[in-house]
């Protein structure tokens, strides 16, 4: 396993030049005759925080899904640290250092917080102590704000916490790279700063992210790149200024008329 | 003479089908609508057979007037069970909506054993129809009544849920629950009046059993199974698939019957292997659509 | 949460009650015991299947196959041989229908199962050479038919039973299957082999059915086979794990001890045609009235951790509801 990246306390400034953590080479993904993904080409570089955004539908989602192994891909590669991990079952590519959250975590709700913590740390299979301090799930929790909720059955825990333990519950599987999906959806204000705050502290212990997000406010201030997908193509990359400021893109989000 | 025989299984199989689409449509519908699988449904059929066989034999009331009341008595007995017991269960798990309607069948088969005993009992009633000859072969006159009243129930029910208001709020409620509910229709409403229109042709088809088969406790059991193997092949919630899976299944069975060595002691042996076998392939039955599981 | 001395109390209470009815050895109690271990052993074996979300209307598929296997392996191979073979033909058993149902959810996975113990019925029939058709078929009498020894064998059975359930009720196990069971992709993206536990649960409850079936059949020395492929055996481990109270070691225990006594009451009360009457009238009032088990009745009736888990549960049903 290479060492993809150093700690990086500094926030956005400067990101570690670590090479690409996840490259995807005309990945094409199809449901019945209809493609979600044409032929996406991109790549995560490692240690940064990639913004993958786009309007509903255009294969954000399906994109997660696909590189985290759970769609069966029609077409193209996907390399993580530079391996072939196309076509890959889920729990195969969390022990090859990808984890994902989901968007709406269902998890057992006669299980602790504890509890779910143990299943990552038990069968990701990877090494406990490659983040420091974070090698056991109350250390996990601690680091996540579920310090006080650690014995809760996870049917009494509120939808912030539920969040925070979805990432948690993602960082015990000690990740190289992080798959965030719409972490912050449906979260008040003060909660969705809270959980970004964790994601700053996540992407400190070293882990690349990516972050899938509706709210400009977090791409804009978390993101050190920007990844557009639209009607399941690449259409844009680059600085979150710049992507933002994009013609196209901004079509794309606001219709013509917005846009001139 | 192998067509003969041949030609003879494949039309009594014809009429054997009526019956089972009957009975699998009315255990679709209702699993259709509520995700509940009625593993009861075979037992309001059992109790429509005795109630036509007791009206015709004690009190000489015709089949054809028996069956109807048997089925007004089954519709109204679904009632009782839906409001007192199943409607309990919709919203618990699938453990718990599995073990409720086979508490039910349990419970109705042991009543009827202890009311009535296990012994099987056959109705001598004159044939309702004069037997059909068709060259060599010949189809009774009640397994012509058989085929006709269970197309009649099979297609008044999809004239029901067709053309009617009633029927397109069934629809509905089976199709997406959810949204039946933002569009203000009562569900509740939906999943009883499934259970009834399910109870009816139960009932109906109990009266056709005591006709050409035998009135017995446990024969809702065997016909149950079938039925759930039809409604394999159907697609579970598919009343369109119910006729086809019934046809399918009779033939099957009535051709292993007459040309396998031995083939009559597989019973319904052969439905099981169907239904493992279209499960495995195709979940969602060979003719049926997508549909929450 | 659970203290030390719950969890030993399976345990003392086989180990008591086998050793007291051996030294008494009354006939009738020893029976009842037989049946309710037995019982006991496949509503264990089917909520530890349970615990990843597989509610399988199959265990009488097991059940014969066990007693089979026994039955025709015995005369080629020995007995010790034989009841090997009863593990390994189970364990094959299991894998394949675990396979062929993978990917079935709810009820579709329920009329499979079903589906695939009616078909086992059959094929005994079809292969008369070999199973003795529908006449029947003799495996070895257990224990030389000394009811109390045989009465020992099966609760040893059953004690491994119970510490099979309690280790798959562990901090390993436990939060895995769960979670299978609520969200096999979130058990997957938390690094599970979600088909390889699925398949290890099938073996390790089809072949606790399998070993209970074998023991059944070398009770009388004889079996047909609507003695073993009968739907009860599908339906009782579901009704007695539902009744006692699912996800636990204990509640299937109490449930057959219940359920069984009860039986031996409306049989007396009833006579011999009807008396399972009683069942459908307990499970109908169960499931309105207490759907989480006698456990779940205990459960309430006491402790903080009690108000805890019904706490969780109350949200389980919200979320059903959404």
């Amino acid at each position: 396993m290479p060492d993809t990246a150093s700690p990086d306390p500094t926030r956005r400034s400067a990101p570690p030049s670590g090479g690409a953590i996840l490259a995807v080479e005309d990945l094409t993904v199809a449901f019945g005759g209809l493609k979600a993904l044409d032929g996406v080409s991109l790549s995560i570089a490692a240690g940064e925080i990639t913004g993958l955004i786009g309007p509903n539908g255009s294969g954000k989602s399906t994109l997660v899904n696909t590189v985290s192994g759970q769609l069966p891909v029609r077409g193209g590669r996907i390399r993580l640290h530079g391996g072939d991990v196309t076509g890959r079952r889920p729990d195969r590519i969390v022990r090859a250092g990808m984890a994902r959250t989901y968007q709406i975590p269902r998890v057992p709700p006669t299980l602790t917080v504890e509890e779910v913590l143990s299943v990552p740390l038990l069968y990701a299979g990877r090494d406990r102590h490659r983040l420091p301090g974070l090698g056991d799930a109350a250390s996990i929790a601690a680091f996540c704000g579920l310090g006080p909720l650690f014995r809760r059955f996870c049917g009494d825990l509120s939808v912030t916490d539920l969040r925070r333990l979805e990432i948690a519950r993602a960082l015990a599987c000690a990740p190289d790279l992080l798959l965030l999906d719409e972490a912050m959806a449906g979260l008040s204000h003060e909660d969705s700063v809270e959980v970004m705050g964790l994601i700053r502290n996540v992407h400190g212990q070293g882990i690349s992210i990516v972050i899938i997000e509706h709210l400009m406010r977090v791409i804009t201030t978390l993101c050190h790149r920007v990844v557009v997908l639209n009607n399941g193509r690449l259409l844009a990359e680059g600085a979150p200024a710049t992507v933002l400021a994009d013609q196209a893109v901004r079509e794309a989000y606001l219709g013509k008329g917005f846009a001139s | 003479m192998e067509t003969t025989l041949l030609a003879q299984s494949l039309l009594l199989a014809l009429t054997t089908a009526g019956l089972y689409a009957a009975i699998a449509s009315g255990l679709t519908l209702e699993f259709g609508v509520t995700g509940i699988i009625n593993f009861a449904h075979g037992e309001f059929v059992m109790l429509g057979a005795f109630l036509t066989y007791f009206l015709y034999e004690a009190a000489g009331v015709p089949p054809l007037a028996g069956m109807l009341l048997a089925g007004l008595a089954m519709t109204a007995l679904s009632w009782l069970v839906f409001d007192g017991f199943l409607s309990r269960v919709l919203k618990q798990d699938e453990h718990n909506q599995i073990l409720a309607t086979i508490g039910l069948s349990i419970l109705l088969i042991n009543l009827a054993m202890i009311a009535w005993t296990p012994d099987a009992r056959v109705m001598h009633a004159p044939p309702l129809l004069p037997a059909l000859q068709l060259g060599d072969v010949i189809v009774p006159g009640n397994n012509l009544v058989v085929l006709l009243v269970g197309i009649a129930l099979y297609a008044g029910m999809i004239w029901f849920m067709r053309h009617t208001r009633q029927g397109l709020l069934l629809r509905l409620a089976a199709d997406d629950p959810q949204l039946a509910v933002l569009a203000g229709v009562d569900v509740t409403r939906m999943f009883r009046l499934s259970f009834l229109i399910g109870g009816l042709t139960a009932g109906v088809s109990g009266g056709l059993v005591a006709l050409i088969l035998y009135v017995q406790p446990l024969v809702g059991v065997d016909l149950v199974m079938r039925a759930f193997a039809i409604v394999a092949l159907g697609g579970l919630g598919s009343i369109g698939g119910a006729l086809i899976g019934a046809v399918l299944l009779s033939a099957a069975e009535n051709l292993t019957a007459t040309f396998v060595p031995g083939g009559g002691s597989w019973g319904y042996g052969v439905a099981f292997v169907i239904i493992v076998l279209v499960l495995v392939v195709r979940p969602t039955g060979l003719f049926g659509s997508e549909r929450r599981a | 949460m659970k203290t030390g001395l719950t969890r030993l109390l399976p345990y003392a209470l086989i180990l008591l009650v086998t050793l007291a009815l051996v030294w008494i050895d009354k006939p009738f109690w020893i029976q009842l015991a037989i049946g309710v271990a037995i019982t006991a052993i496949t509503a264990l074996a089917w909520d530890i299947l349970s615990r990843t979300g597989q509610v399988s209307l199959g265990s009488a598929a097991f059940f014969g196959i066990g007693s089979y296997t026994l039955a025709i392996f015995e005369p080629l191979i020995g007995l010790t041989l034989a009841w090997i073979a009863v593990v390994v033909v189970c364990a094959l058993a299991a894998t394949l229908l675990g396979l062929l149902t993978l990917r079935l959810r709810r009820m579709y996975f329920a009329i499979a199962t079903l589906g695939f113990a009616l078909s086992m019925q059959v094929l005994v029939v079809v292969f008369p050479d070999l199973t003795g058709g529908s006449g029947g078929i003799a495996p070895p009498v257990l224990a030389d038919g000394d009811p109390r020894w045989q009465l020992g064998l099966i609760g040893l059975l059953l004690l491994a039973a119970v510490a099979l359930s309690d280790a798959l009720l562990g901090l390993r196990f436990r939060p895995a299957f769960f979670m299978i069971r609520t969200k096999p992709e979130l058990a997957a993206a938390s690094g599970v082999p979600v088909v390889r536990m699925k398949i290890f649960a099938f073996i390790v409850s089809g072949v606790l059915i399998g070993l209970a079936g074998a023991c059944y059949g070398g009770l009388y020395g004889y079996v047909v086979p609507t003695d073993v492929f009968t739907t009860n055996w599908s339906v009782l481990p579901l009704a007695i794990a539902t009744l006692g109270g699912m996800d636990t070691t204990i509640g299937p225990l109490l449930g057959a001890i219940a359920l069984k006594a009860l039986e031996e009451v409306a049989r007396s009360v009833i006579g011999g045609t009807g008396y399972q009457v009683v069942y459908g009238a307990v499970i109908i009032l169960f499931v309105i009235a207490m759907p989480q088990g006698i456990v779940g009745l205990l459960r309430k009736a006491g402790t903080l951790a009690g108000r805890r888990t019904a706490a969780g549960e109350k949200k389980k049903e919200r979320e059903r509801h959404a």
